[in-house]
């Protein structure tokens, strides 16, 4: 690019005025609200205030609106979803470098894989103006973060001199821009003199101090038992406030509101933050991170640890706005980071995050639902059906073993839910319990029904590491029905493993799945099959041939050799421990023990928060895992 | 054939039907899939056959009670309209006194003859949000009622969808209109303990929160006192500001 450019006061006013009045894009900048700063629609330069400290919310604002219709329905034609809403292109005027940075970290997330149509589309119609920080906001620790100055992001950076502005031009729709527009002269060496001081005396204008960004992430490893994480979420309002503001936050949630006449609806997304009780809520009911401690801490490790680990940053540029906006003081990230590194560490652990995530392949956009036929339905007990399900396109799902779809209906939301047939053919099947709205909707629908299906989602089971091995399925309740997937799998391949044994389990005889599968399974020499269920009423005795008792009980029933074998399990959360241990005791490996997790997968493509366990996407590299990977992980088991 | 609606008023300023009748076109794509058969504030047509029952106002009288409970009966799904119904609201505040206390005062002048014995007179020691009496299906809260919930909650119900209120505080909303925080200007704000869902009504217009909502189920009391106290808050601002909506709730 061109080197430094500059122009009068005048000049600059006079640019921005012509941008507002002659540029077709909406000009934005900060203005002042009460004692306080907001981005909004400028009027006139004069509104501008490149003075400002820092604004209530960050210019993120622009990019991922607190509310937004990522598509609109018509009920009466559920899958003429119009898809992304047009886009206003717009100019920012006043970005500070801290924002541009925690852009271009919001980049990697919603850019770097499964990319966001809606981001995309406002990012590729933004030019933004930076502007070096004039004002040092007083809770602001920019300085021990390195981001204060910016060299990237920006397709222009103007320094206000007095009664100059010089001009850094970032790109070349910046450098048309300023042609376009505006009056500048290159600038003398003196200038840039100018500028360089401006910028080498602004560390020592913050008083405020954090420990540098390249400790946070050891520091959190080393401290999770620290007294800080009870002391100070003991004070914690739960309201939100500290993710509502940050420039680095990204998660959400997504909600089908419909119009009063039920003829049309929007499903809005709007921001959703980790702090909120009801942020990992599922379906049945179930709170996975429900200690407002586990929350408090959860976020300061995301910043710190889970982000840095899966993009490289520690994801905060502090800009200081969550010390404002907490009321009982606790949200401040210098002041725990500096907390931490003055007190003794306990035993460090990184909870690391297994490099097996999955990319959804990229057609179109990923959150709009795909057309798809409900082929028959099936009672199999009182709260599950099968479904055998069609896309409209006629192509096959193209799912493995393990993996999850996510299953809409408009008007109702998303739910998601496992893929319990082989790959291959033009259908798949899923057995769907009865828990929440969806899913009970769903139970109404009969053949011939339309559902919207995303997906397939996440990272189910690895295959190829079972060829030649003993295979030893351990499924209780719902697991059979992502388990059945892989049991059909590998019966079809029955000749490339060795012991195949299946362990089934459920609390009662009426709650028995797959009844004909069973037999089938029963029936074969090459397959040992057990079945048993926690109790069986008097009545119920005759009608039931298999075992009762915990399914830990029947696991003696079966004898392999550990180190040969690949033990499956899925079940309910209390199963695992109990199941995990015994496996241990009879010599199975953790890295030989697969196991898949149920978190709320909202999204499925690894942006909207809700699934993670520490800074593990169960939709990404979940829901399948081998113990090895996650037993470290306190959220997990 | 489209559910049958009646909407009832118990003690209230019907402001919360009026919000309904506000709500213009909005109306008419209302009747689309709704069949109003009894609404005061519009109509004067009246029918007891009807599956959703709109209860606005609180529980006043012993016969009030009894008329909640035949609505009950009669309803397939009773919801809750406005803060006196879903809370007790405003009406709450006549427990500071007795009933004697309160007749004396708004009917002073009255002859003793008429309201002794007389049903309409005949007062429960205090207001009852109608949950104390029957049970709720859904809530709509607020003073007046906000219409987009309104919406969402009606949809939700006509669609077979759980209609959901906020377990978040107004505080979510609040920063998302990114309002300058009114305890930062000195305000006593009830915000942080309220359940959000009027889009911060209030806060946008740089009036404090007064909890119309009525509290989070799981308010963060103990963490709010701090918070009150380091403002430096009075205990006499703080009840005052409690009661308003809330009177002398259970743990505030």
């Amino acid at each position: 690019m061109n080197g430094l450019k500059i122009m009068s006061r005048e000049e600059w006013q006079a640019f921005v005025d012509k941008l507002i009045n002659e540029d077709a894009r909406q000009v934005v900048g900060p203005r002042s609200k009460g004692e306080k700063f907001v981005f909004d629609q400028l009027d006139s330069a004069d509104e501008l205030r490149l003075d400002h400290d820092v604004t209530i919310l960050p210019p993120k604002k622009y990019f991922l609106p607190t509310h937004e219709d990522l598509m609109t329905y018509d009920l009466k034609h559920p899958f003429n979803v119009k898809g992304t809403q047009e886009v206003e292109p717009r100019v920012i005027i006043g970005m500070h470098p801290y924002d541009i940075k925690a852009l271009l970290q919001m980049d990697k997330i919603y850019l770097g894989d499964n990319v966001d149509t809606n981001y995309k589309a406002r990012r590729d119609n933004t030019l933004i103006i930076a502007s070096d920080i004039l004002t040092v906001s007083e809770n602001s620790f920019a300085a021990s973060m390195d981001s204060i100055t910016v060299g990237t992001g920006f397709d222009l950076l103007v320094t206000v001199l007095g009664d100059k502005v010089a001009v850094q031009v970032g790109s070349e729709a910046g450098q048309e821009l300023l042609a376009k527009y505006g009056n500048a002269t290159d600038a003398s060496q003196d200038v840039q003199g100018q500028v360089d001081a401006l910028r080498n005396a602004l560390p020592s204008k913050y008083s405020k101090k954090a420990p540098s960004p390249d400790q946070w992430t050891d520091l959190l490893s080393k401290h999770q038992e620290n007294g800080v994480w009870d002391e100070n979420s003991k004070k914690c309002l739960e309201c939100g406030s500290c993710t509502m503001v940050c420039p680095t936050c990204y998660c959400y949630d997504v909600d089908d509101v419909s119009s009063l006449d039920l003829k049309e609806g929007a499903r809005m997304r709007t921001w959703d933050g980790c702090l909120l009780r009801e942020f990992t809520l599922i379906g049945s009911g179930e709170i996975f991170r429900e200690d407002v401690k586990e929350r408090y801490k959860h976020r300061f490790y995301r910043k710190g640890m889970h982000l840095p680990k899966r993009y490289g940053d520690v994801a905060c540029v502090g800009c200081g706005r969550c010390v404002s906006a907490c009321l009982p003081d606790i949200a401040d990230p210098s002041q725990l980071m500096d907390k931490l590194s003055q007190s003794p560490s306990d035993v460090a652990k990184h909870l690391e995050i297994p490099k097996q995530s999955v990319t959804t392949p990229v057609e179109g956009n990923l959150l709009v639902p795909e057309p798809a036929t409900i082929r028959s339905v099936e009672t199999l007990t009182d709260h599950e059906k099968l479904f055998v399900i069609e896309l409209d396109s006629g192509k096959p799902l193209g799912h493995s073993p393990g993996q999850f779809v996510e299953v809409s209906i408009f008007g109702i939301g998303e739910a998601p839910i496992s893929v319990s047939s082989a790959p291959g053919g033009n259908t798949f099947e899923m057995v769907v319990r009865k828990v929440g709205d969806v899913t009970e909707k769903l139970h109404g629908m009969k053949s011939g029904d339309k559902v919207g299906i995303r997906g397939p989602f996440g990272h189910g089971f690895n295959t190829g590491a079972m060829k030649g091995k003993n295979v030893l399925f351990i499924c209780g309740g719902l697991g059979i029905v992502p388990a059945r997937s892989l049991i059909n799998f590998v019966i079809e391949h029955r000749m490339e493993y060795g012991q195949v044994m299946i362990l089934y389990g459920c609390k009662e005889p009426s709650e028995f799945l797959f009844k004909t599968d069973s037999a089938n399974w029963m029936a074969r020499e090459d397959i040992q099959h057990i079945t048993t269920v926690d109790t069986c009423r008097e009545e119920d005795a005759g009608a039931w041939d298999g075992e009762v008792g915990l399914i830990t009980t029947i696991m003696p029933l079966v004898t392999f050799n550990p180190e040969q074998t690949i033990a499956v399990v899925v079940g309910p959360p209390v199963m695992y421990k109990f199941v995990i241990r015994d496996l241990k005791n009879m010599g199975v490996p953790d890295d030989n023990i697969m196991v898949s997790l149920e978190r709320r997968m909202k999204c499925g493509v690894g942006k909207c928060g809700h699934c993670q366990m520490n800074g593990v996407y169960v939709c990404k590299e979940g829901p399948v895992f081998t113990y090895k990977d996650i037993k470290d992980l306190p959220e997990a088991i | 054939m489209k559910p049958r609606v009646a909407f009832f008023d118990f003690g209230c300023c019907e402001g919360c039907q009026l919000q309904i009748a506000n709500l213009e076109e909005d109306i008419l794509k209302l009747l689309d899939i709704v069949e109003v058969v009894s609404f005061r504030e519009v109509m004067k047509e009246h029918s007891d056959e009807y599956d959703i029952a709109f209860i606005e106002g609180s529980i006043e009288r012993p016969m009030d009670e009894e008329a909640l409970k035949e609505i009950r009966e009669n309803a397939k799904i009773l919801v809750a309209l406005g803060a006196c119904a879903c809370i007790g609201g405003v009406n709450k505040l006549r427990g500071e006194w007795s009933v004697e206390e309160v007749r004396k005062e708004v009917y002073e002048i009255a002859d003793p003859k008429d309201i002794e014995g007389n049903p309409y007179f005949d007062l429960l020691p205090n207001a009852k949000a109608a949950d104390e009496v029957v049970k709720v299906d859904a809530y709509i809260p607020g003073c007046p009622i906000d219409r987009a919930e309104f919406g969402r909650v009606v949809t939700s119900v006509a669609l077979g969808k759980t209609p959901k209120l906020p377990r978040y505080p107004i505080c979510v909303e609040c920063k998302k209109n990114e309002n300058v925080c009114l305890f930062e200007q000195g305000k006593f704000c009830l915000g942080p303990i309220t359940r959000a869902g009027c889009n911060s009504a209030c806060p946008n217009h740089n009036s404090p929160c007064e909890g119309c909502r009525g509290y989070l189920d799981e308010p963060r009391l103990e963490a709010a006192k701090d918070v009150i106290e380091k403002y430096g808050f009075t205990l006499e601002e703080m009840l005052k500001a409690f009661n308003m909506f809330n009177f002398k709730k259970e743990g505030y």
